[in-house]
């Protein structure tokens, strides 16, 4: 430094470059759009854990007071505890867990060797096939339901997790194949020809070279297909009748039912939050992934 | 170790109807370094491939040693090959990179570690093996490339164009090592690249291509000084020969005024009565304005050690001064101005002649 330099200070803030820091009325307009919007985001998620803790009392009469009568009680957890042990949250849970896991997991199991089949062998027909697979995600699934729901008991499967299972894995293929094509796509031909030369067979190519390169694209897949699958309800109402087999969002949907006539709302508000607070807490530490997964092949 | 050599191949991509690669014949000598060079889309690059099995052969064959290797899938051929982009695994470190081959070939461990370590020990590249490709240079991962090459011992190193990710600075001192770590295993070679330079520098012998089709393979000095045809004169040596259109009157080419001999075996192989002179910007003289052929100096760009002149003279038939129509390299610091009228003398012995409807090379 010389002498010229004591006393010189860099800006706190960088100059942004000219013009990019104007604000016309579309920006503002659009600022405030989107402030508004988390504003009531944040106010629901905030009315929806305080009411999570509040008699039904409170939640009508105050609904944007916090929680008090409970902790009087000394009974904060009281919603809680209700909705996992009265209600079956607690059975329900655990069932959604294990079913969410092995369906994700197989999901991703069937639909990597097939996008990457479809993207990286020069199949002849793998083009029309890939679209056709593609078109599979246009189909709403309610459409499809009654059929499902007949072939399923010609076989035995309803009300049956297997059965759900089933279910979950085949209607989410076309997505994940989708998904994980554009992955496999952005990879470069010379890493699998460099292995190629290396002597390894495509099947080794596939396993120890492609996959772990694919791993992003990978954990994307299982990250959207766990959260899609969580919050699935319709397909969890129409094939589980006992509540042995309940999801969680299919016991909250029975649970809703039955808080009308108890008013036991506070139990239903803490079963909601139960439902929801995993999903947003897996978002906020894997945002970052699962944006990378949808805007994947907009750019290089 | 084993000499290569393709036979006729010919290499069609799909809805193209002119071959990529067009009936190649090609010797490379066992422990050779041959390089093909040629501008972008000439082909070079497929032929390697064809090399490598990488692409199919769909006329002629390709042999390896004294085996058809045409139908052979690469893991068959005992080649390695050196990536442009390198090609490293991500995943891996430098080690399990370079030993992925042998792992794959079920070389015991302590053996494959022993000649990773050998590899990595002949490329400065020991105290990286267990890093990932991400945290290393350029010209490390370079390194790491050539490495997974040399591990395997192979009778043929391909490689294509591996200096063109480098920095200009680098890309020199890799090339130097490249051609005496070659030199040291002696391992047949074929080195693709799109640069001159490094083609003249490194190859023992250069293989031009264009087209899809081999213009002319020989050893640096025979291509430089004797270009078979119009093509090779103009792609080989920097900057460029000048190719000057001449018209044959009697048995001498006249240029501007200036003349230029024929032997009687050139004018007799001439089609027409129309000449191409070559020279290159070396072979000429600065003389005065009288004598040579008569220009004007457009730019005069100085170097220190040379001197390039750009100058335009009155090219036959061209009805007007053409621009920047040759170039004369003399010694730096030459009192040369922008401007001023002078002659270039192409000396006697630096005189190329082509027939200018075929193309080809009049010999003397």
């Amino acid at each position: 430094m010389t002498v010229a330099d004591v006393g010189r200070k860099a800006p706190r803030r960088p100059k942004p470059a000219p013009g990019a820091g104007r604000r016309s009325p579309l920006r503002v307009l659009g600022m405030v759009v989107v402030l508004a919007f988390s504003a009531f985001n944040l106010l629901v998620l905030y009315w929806l854990i305080a009411a999570s803790f509040k008699t039904p009392v409170e939640i009508f009469t105050k609904p944007f007071a916090l929680p008090v009568r409970w902790f009087q009680l000394g009974r904060p957890l009281r919603n809680f505890a209700y909705a996992w042990d009265q209600a079956g949250f607690g059975d329900a849970f655990l069932t959604t867990v294990v079913l969410v896991a092995a369906s994700s997991a197989a999901i991703v199991l069937v639909s990597a060797p097939a996008a990457y089949a479809l993207t990286r062998l020069g199949v002849r027909g793998s083009g029309p096939l890939t679209n056709l697979i593609a078109v599979g995600m246009g189909v709403p699934f309610q459409t499809v339901i009654i059929p499902l729901f007949i072939g399923l008991s010609t076989v035995h499967l309803t009300d049956s997790l297997f059965g759900l299972f089933l279910v979950y894995v085949a209607l989410s293929i076309p997505f994940t194949v989708f998904l994980l094509t554009g992955f496999f796509r952005s990879l470069s031909d010379e890493m699998e020809e460099a292995a190629a030369i290396d002597g390894a067979s495509p099947l080794r190519t596939f396993f120890a070279v492609m996959l772990p390169l694919a791993r992003g694209g990978l954990i994307t897949a299982l990250i959207l297909n766990a959260i899609g699958l969580w919050n699935e309800t319709l397909l969890a109402i129409v094939f589980l009748q006992s509540q042995a087999h309940f999801t969680l969002a299919r016991a909250l949907f029975t649970f809703y039912g039955a808080a009308e006539y108890q008013s036991e709302y506070g139990g239903l508000i803490a079963g909601v939050t139960i439902l929801v607070l995993p999903m947003l807490v897996l978002y906020l530490v894997l945002a970052r992934r699962i944006i990378t997964g949808l805007t994947l092949g907009s750019g290089k | 170790m084993a000499d290569v050599s393709f036979r006729g191949a010919t290499r069609y991509y799909a809805g193209v109807d002119r071959p990529a690669v067009d009936r190649l014949d090609l010797e490379v000598a066992d422990g050779e370094f041959l390089v093909l060079v040629g501008p972008s889309g000439c082909g070079k690059s497929t032929t390697l491939r064809m090399l490598a099995g990488l692409e199919g052969v769909d006329e002629g064959q390709v042999w390896i040693g004294d085996r058809d290797v045409t139908a052979l899938p690469p893991k068959d051929r005992d080649i390695a090959m050196v990536f442009q982009n390198y090609a490293l695994y991500p995943h891996m470190t430098v080690g399990e990179n370079i030993g992925f081959h042998l792992k794959v070939a079920k070389v015991p461990r302590d053996e494959r570690e022993r000649r990773v370590r050998k590899a990595a020990a002949l490329l400065g590249l020991e105290s990286y093996l267990d890093r990932k490709p991400a945290r290393l240079s350029g010209g490390q991962r370079q390194r790491v490339a050539m490495g997974r090459a040399i591990v395997r011992q192979p009778r043929v190193f391909c490689m294509d164009e591996p200096l063109s990710n480098l920095d200009a600075k680098l890309r020199v001192q890799t090339r130097t090592q490249i051609a005496s770590l070659q030199r040291r295993l002696g391992v047949t070679t074929v080195y693709v690249t799109h640069d001159q330079v490094e083609a003249m520098t490194m190859g023992d012998r250069v293989a031009v291509l264009k087209d899809g089709v081999l213009q002319q393979c020989d050893t640096p000095i025979g291509l430089f000084a004797k270009p078979a045809n119009l093509f090779v004169a103009g792609f080989i040596g920097s900057p460029a020969m000048n190719l000057l259109p001449a018209r044959v009157d009697g048995d001498s080419a006249v240029i501007g005024g200036h003349a230029v001999r024929l032997t009687r075996g050139q004018r007799a192989k001439l089609s027409g009565d129309e000449v191409m002179v070559g020279v290159r910007p070396e072979g000429v003289d600065v003389v005065d304005f009288d004598d040579g052929i008569p220009v004007v100096v457009d730019v005069v760009e100085e170097l220190g050690s040379d001197q390039f002149l750009y100058c335009s003279f009155d090219q036959a038939g061209s009805g007007g001064l053409v621009e920047h129509a040759v170039t004369a390299r003399v010694a730096g610091m030459s009192p040369n101005e922008r401007g001023a009228k002078v002659g270039l003398l192409p000396r006697r012995e630096a005189v190329h002649l082509f027939d200018p409807v075929t193309g080809s090379r009049l010999e003397d």
